[in-house]
């Protein structure tokens, strides 16, 4: 069972990788959940925001992660680019 | 009872969102499932930050996060010992040291080691033990999951039982590891975005840091200071914490409990995995702001924790109380979906380890051998089903018989507690003997289990239980260690050959050292000296 052994630093290209990047998933739930907060904080009003101190958090929290999850995207999208070309 | 908070589509939205995309990761992945080691190990291709990330996320489960958060409320900043002390240090030296011996000797599990390390008896005990535990463990997380449902939403208990399980079972038999250590790197992000919004508003109402350091008791607000006799928050005294916490607990269980180890064994090579503990170590230091700060706000804006009901507080139910506090409809639903992933990674985490080491430790070795390696990925699959299937099993059991959990919990500590010894022998002492390891880990066990008994009838006795803790892995090691050397100095030596690659000073370094920013040294030693820091400013 042990017959595969080899040493440490050759063995990268092994099964080619779980190829799978797993940037694009990360990237589209972080961004979807961006546009869901950030439209839900445009339409609630103003009261329910009394628990957070007053502060519309869904709306700067949802543009936070647009811009986090967007950076996801891009950079899986630079890399696919990039081994295209 | 009510329930605690109530959702509404949004959040509902939120987390159906997060459930969809673990089931098509899972999905995507099935097709990469080819042979043992993609399903077992992601086929070792994984990149250094993905493993890292997922080592960190595999121990930051929602129980330890809502757990770390009631300490920090019972015991102040002193909590903070279970990051700087009680992890960093072993992370660091599982990758510089420890690393090359696991992941250059190619074996696929931290019991295989063992038996080419010291003798079948020895793997034995580990892998039987470890399996066992492991698949109870996740059992007894799928019920806690449950009833905190319970409680909080008012979701049926057997309806989230049933519901996770059956999530975590799609993902877990198409896509194995790799999509455990992918739900772990999302539940990473997750939890992060799910609990920082509690930090910012909690540190807002109290007046910032230095409000909250001005409102609460002095003796909660050091980490060190108070350690000189067990006289404080903790009830331990700095060799407790030290020893017990930071050398023998935190080592036993960061460089040889497998559902860890495995995340780095999965990586593309030898730098990647040495790097992979490294590299969890930095976020590792920063999660003491997602619990301890909460922990902090809680005593202060939470009149459930005010000077007067202190006696009777159940601080486990901070963080959700605060979750209700503080978060709108929206950030909500972020946070109840930060808390299902951790949990969800967790059980995870524990089915693919089972996994493993029943089809290779267990199954492989002593019910089938030598059959071949579809044989085993088909076994792997199949074994996902039992291991959930006993999960959900044993949360059955333990809901009609909730003690059972903590003798459960108990018992698993006698067997960690020692194993450290075992190992640093075996890696780093080339005259460890093979029955030299078997006993010093039996003695080891027994001695836990020793130590437990003469403190339950008050022979010995401790300022806390958490201190009886730490005392009790301390008395483990060192009667495995002593004993391990004692029996190897009468029984036969291990051939030197078959020791190479195992064994320090009988391994060759390995040839083609990253450059310097890569190298796991330079990063563990940054680690470590960042560690320092921050327990000198919070002193």
């Amino acid at each position: 069972m042990n017959d595969k052994i080899e040493t440490g630093e050759q063995k990268t290209g092994m099964s080619q990788g779980h190829v799978l990047d797993l940037k694009l998933p990360i990237g589209w739930l972080l961004s979807g959940y961006g546009v869901l907060l950030t439209v839900y904080g445009l339409v609630t009003k103003k009261e329910m925001y009394a628990i957070s101190l007053g502060i519309n958090l869904n709306l700067i929290w949802g543009i936070l992660m647009l811009a986090i999850g967007g950076g996801f995207l891009l950079a899986a999208f630079l890399k696919r680019n990039k081994k295209a070309g | 009872m009510p329930p605690v908070i109530t959702l509404n589509a949004i959040d509902y939205l939120i987390i159906g969102a997060y459930i969809s995309v673990m089931i098509l990761v899972g999905f995507s992945l099935k097709k990469y499932m080819k042979t043992g080691e993609d399903f077992f190990l992601s086929g070792r291709s994984l990149p250094g930050w993905i493993t890292g990330l997922a080592f960190l996320s595999a121990n930051l489960g929602a129980l330890e996060v809502i757990g770390m958060v009631a300490n920090s409320a019972k015991y102040g900043i002193a909590t903070v010992h279970f990051y700087w002390v009680g992890a960093i240090p072993a992370m660091v030296f599982l990758g510089v040291f420890m690393m090359p011996f696991y992941y250059g000797s190619r074996v696929r599990t931290v019991p295989e080691y063992l038996k080419l390390r010291y003798n079948e008896a020895t793997r034995g005990l580990n892998a039987i033990s470890f399996a066992i535990m492991t698949v109870l463990m996740s059992g007894i997380s799928l019920y806690a999951m449950a009833l905190l449902l319970k409680l909080m939403l008012g979701w049926s208990l057997t309806g989230s039982i049933l519901f996770a399980a059956v999530v975590v079972l799609l993902y877990v038999f198409w896509g194995g590891l790799s999509s455990s250590i992918y739900n772990e790197v999302i539940q990473f992000f997750l939890i992060w975005l799910g609990l920082l919004p509690i930090v910012f508003l909690g540190l807002k109402e109290v007046g910032g840091f230095q409000g909250l350091m001005a409102k609460l008791q002095e003796p909660l607000l050091h980490s060190i200071k108070y350690l000189g006799t067990s006289n404080n928050p903790l009830g331990v005294d700095w060799f407790g914490v030290v020893m017990g916490l930071g050398f023998v607990l935190s080592f036993g269980y960061w460089t040889t409990d497998f559902l860890v180890v495995q995340r780095a064994l999965a990586s593309k090579n030898l730098n990647s995995a040495r790097m992979t503990p490294i590299i969890a170590s930095f976020p590792k230091m920063l999660v003491p702001i997602i619990v301890v700060i909460p922990g902090l706000v809680a005593l202060l804006v939470l009149p459930e924790f005010g000077q007067a009901a202190l006696p009777t507080a159940d601080y486990n139910s901070a963080l959700i109380l605060l979750m209700k506090h503080y978060l709108p409809n929206g950030l909500l639903g972020l946070a109840i979906t930060a808390l299902l992933a951790s949990f969800m990674s967790g059980m995870a985490g524990n089915v693919t380890a089972f996994n493993c080491i029943w089809t290779y430790d267990i199954y492989g070795t002593y019910i089938k051998k030598g059959r071949s390696d579809a044989h085993y990925l088909k076994v792997g699959k199949y074994t996902t089903v039992i291991g959930i299937a006993i999960s959900v099993g044993t949360a059955y059991i333990v809901q009609s018989f909730p003690n059972l959990m903590d003798y459960m919990q108990l018992i698993f500590s006698f067997f960690n507690a020692p194993l450290f010894a075992t190992f640093l022998l075996g890696m780093f002492w080339k005259g460890a003997t093979a029955w030299g390891g078997f006993w010093g880990l039996l003695v080891g066990i027994a001695t836990a289990a020793g130590h437990y008994i003469l403190y339950r009838a008050g022979i010995l006795t401790y300022h806390s239980d958490m201190a009886a803790n730490f005392y009790q892995a301390i008395w483990a090691w060192s009667a495995d260690f002593v004993v391990t050397i004692a029996v190897s100095l009468f029984t036969v030596k291990r051939d030197p050959k078959e020791l190479a690659g195992l064994v320090f000073g009988l391994t060759a370094k390995p040839k083609a050292e990253a450059r310097w920013y890569a190298r796991p040294a330079v990063w563990g030693t940054l680690a470590i000296i960042v560690a320092v820091i921050l327990n000198v400013i919070f002193w």
